[in-house]
């Protein structure tokens, strides 16, 4: 294609990327302006500015708490995660690749069961009997863990299938290396980056996770969003400066994840 | 005495019989090949080999050791594959080096063999690349060497050179080659390709369903097939049932007969009439096909000048070579 003919194509490419971007980040521009608004309703620009909702809210010792809270249960599910699919995957993918099939429906029941409807189950088989963890933050650690399962054991899977791992293995094998040494050695790093990936898509998933932790746990061990709704009844410029921290805080921790993840070559 | 000698192997998935009652003998420095068509055992074999597939009996004999019950780290044997199987996530010094470093190599030591190896593949410049930055046939040189650093008894190669285009497979075949003779290297090569196996081992096994069909060198295999499968997979023969071969001869023959291409001759006057059918260019070599006594045969005629060819529906005479016809089962 000659340069003449790809600029109004370009125009338009531009103008539909830029439109779009607007409209997504139109919504968070004004939360952001009225978290840092001394009073805004009856005229169109705020009065004045100021930094006080957010000195207000991170001097909050409840928000604290929900927010290492938060932290602490997501981490959880996710080490749970990582701990438990990775061997799962390899023997799967290893030893009984016809398990695979199987796992691709195991794998869509958390999509299927929405979240409100197992809650009722889970609050009915762990509210009392031999494990009662409602209210305790083991419970969102076992529920977040079927949550990440999806998405982790796709994007693994799809890593796994690129790199050939039966060969690898065999290779390792032949050169000498022990079953374990081969995984850990040659098929761990190699998975490195879909493992990675998935789990900051889980983290920014579960973060923002409100059904389960309100219906299992509620304010018995708050998280960040049931605080949220809790505070629902307070002024409106706090509970912006608490959604703009919560934004900021995810985008932080992806752009770092990221740039952890750039590829090495 | 072979140095590798395999003795009445089995091998079967569940009730499926992949090969039974297996039976070679490989001399050591000797180059073989296993050829034959694809699932007809010769990968499943060499994996059998190689001890990353299990066997249901037999023995596979390496210098007189029985390797059946031996894990495949401690068997000795290097082998390449076909996806060229390198590390992804290391460079190719790396690579290289991860057999050594498994068998707890001094790093000076490590070192030196390291670039010798890589040295030998001509590889010597690309040491700190990562795989993905390499050609195909240049990860499979990785792949060789990475075989060869420590030093094994017997290498097997699984259709090394499969994945890679006709210019580069050709270049490779030959470096393999000539490192196997510098080293004396015992090797097993698989492949489907007879041109690959006739150009590069000292001994061809061919297979068909699970057995061993014929061995010998590559002249005997061509020159000689045994039966109507080798006559059919190694060269271009043309196979002509019992009745045809009677009206084309002119004679009572009782079984199958195989005629090379190469060893009919086409002329003004021949023994047999015959008419030019169609013909197709091969490079140095112009392939015919003519009907004779009501049967259509390949006739393969070396390319010397344009001012040779036969048009199609021209009559001919065709001479065939006695001692290039022969009966098969």
């Amino acid at each position: 294609m000659s340069r003449a003919e790809a600029k109004p194509a370009a125009l338009y490419h531009r103008t539909v990327v830029y439109v779009l971007f607007l409209i997504l980040l139109l919504p968070l521009a004004g939360t952001l302006l009225y978290s840092l608004s001394t009073s805004w309703s009856a005229t169109i620009l705020p009065d004045g500015l100021t930094f006080k909702w957010y000195l207000q809210l991170w001097s909050d010792e409840r928000f604290l708490r929900a927010f290492g809270q938060s932290l602490l249960v997501c981490f959880g599910a996710l080490a749970l995660a990582v701990v438990l699919i990775l061997p799962l995957l390899f023997v799967v993918h290893y030893h009984f690749p016809r398990l695979d099939a199987l796992m691709n429906i195991l794998i869509l029941l958390p999509f299927a069961v929405p979240p409100v409807v197992s809650s009722v189950g889970l609050l009915q088989l762990y509210g009392s009997g031999p494990l009662p963890m409602i209210g305790t933050p083991w419970i969102l650690i076992g529920s977040y863990f079927t949550i990440a399962l999806p998405f982790m054991y796709r994007a693994i899977t799809n890593n796994l299938q690129a790199i050939n791992l039966r060969d690898l293995m065999d290779a390792a094998h032949l050169l000498g290396a022990s079953t374990w040494k081969a995984a850990f050695l040659v098929v761990l790093p190699n998975l490195r980056k879909g493992l990675m990936v998935s789990l900051f898509l889980s983290f920014s998933f579960l973060f923002g996770e409100f059904v389960f932790a309100n219906l299992l746990v509620g304010t018995r061990y708050e998280t960040l969003q049931v605080y949220l709704n809790n505070m629902k009844n307070s002024s409106g410029h706090f509970n912006s400066a608490l959604v703009i921290s919560y934004f900021f805080f995810v985008l932080v921790f992806t752009w770092a994840a990221n740039r952890l993840n750039k590829d090495k070559t | 005495m072979s140095f590798l000698s395999i003795r009445g192997l089995h091998k079967s998935y569940g009730a499926t019989p992949i090969f039974r009652n297996i039976d070679c003998e490989i001399g050591k420095s000797e180059f073989v090949t296993l050829l034959g068509p694809s699932g007809c055992g010769k990968s499943t074999l060499l994996r059998c080999i190689a001890g990353l597939t299990d066997v249901n009996g037999g023995q596979i004999l390496l210098d007189g050791q029985d390797l059946v019950p031996l894990s495949p780290q401690k068997r000795g044997i290097g082998m390449v594959f076909q996806s060229y199987a390198l590390f992804p996530n290391m460079t190719v010094q790396q690579n290289v080096a991860f057999g050594l470093r498994m068998q707890k190599a001094v790093g000076s030591e490590m070192q030196k063999r390291v670039a010798e190896a890589l040295a030998l593949v001509e590889l010597s410049d690309f040491a700190e690349r990562y795989p993905s930055q390499l050609s195909g046939g240049q990860c499979q040189r990785v792949a060789l060497a990475r075989s060869l650093v420590t030093r094994p008894r017997l290498l097997l190669l699984d259709e090394p050179l499969s994945a890679l285009d006709a210019r580069i497979r050709k270049h490779l075949r030959e470096q393999i080659r000539s490192i196997q003779q510098e080293l004396g290297l015992t090797t097993v090569f698989v492949t489907h390709d007879q041109e690959e196996a006739l150009t590069l081992s000292d001994r061809i096994f061919l297979m068909n369903a699970g057995r061993i069909v014929q061995s010998g060198d590559a002249e005997t295999l061509y020159t000689a097939p045994v039966d109507a499968f080798a006559a059919g997979f190694i060269g271009n023969y043309n196979l002509l049932d019992a009745d045809s071969a009677s009206r084309l001869l002119a004679r009572p023959v009782h079984s199958r007969v195989a005629i090379r291409p190469e060893a009919i001759q086409l002329g003004e006057a021949g023994v047999i009439d015959a008419e030019v059918r169609g013909h197709s260019l091969l490079g140095n070599v112009i392939r015919y096909r003519v009907e004779a006594r009501g049967v259509e045969l390949v006739v393969d005629v070396l390319n010397r000048s344009a001012a040779d060819l036969h048009a199609s529906g021209q009559r001919i005479g065709l001479t065939i070579d006695s001692t290039a016809i022969r009966e098969v089962a």
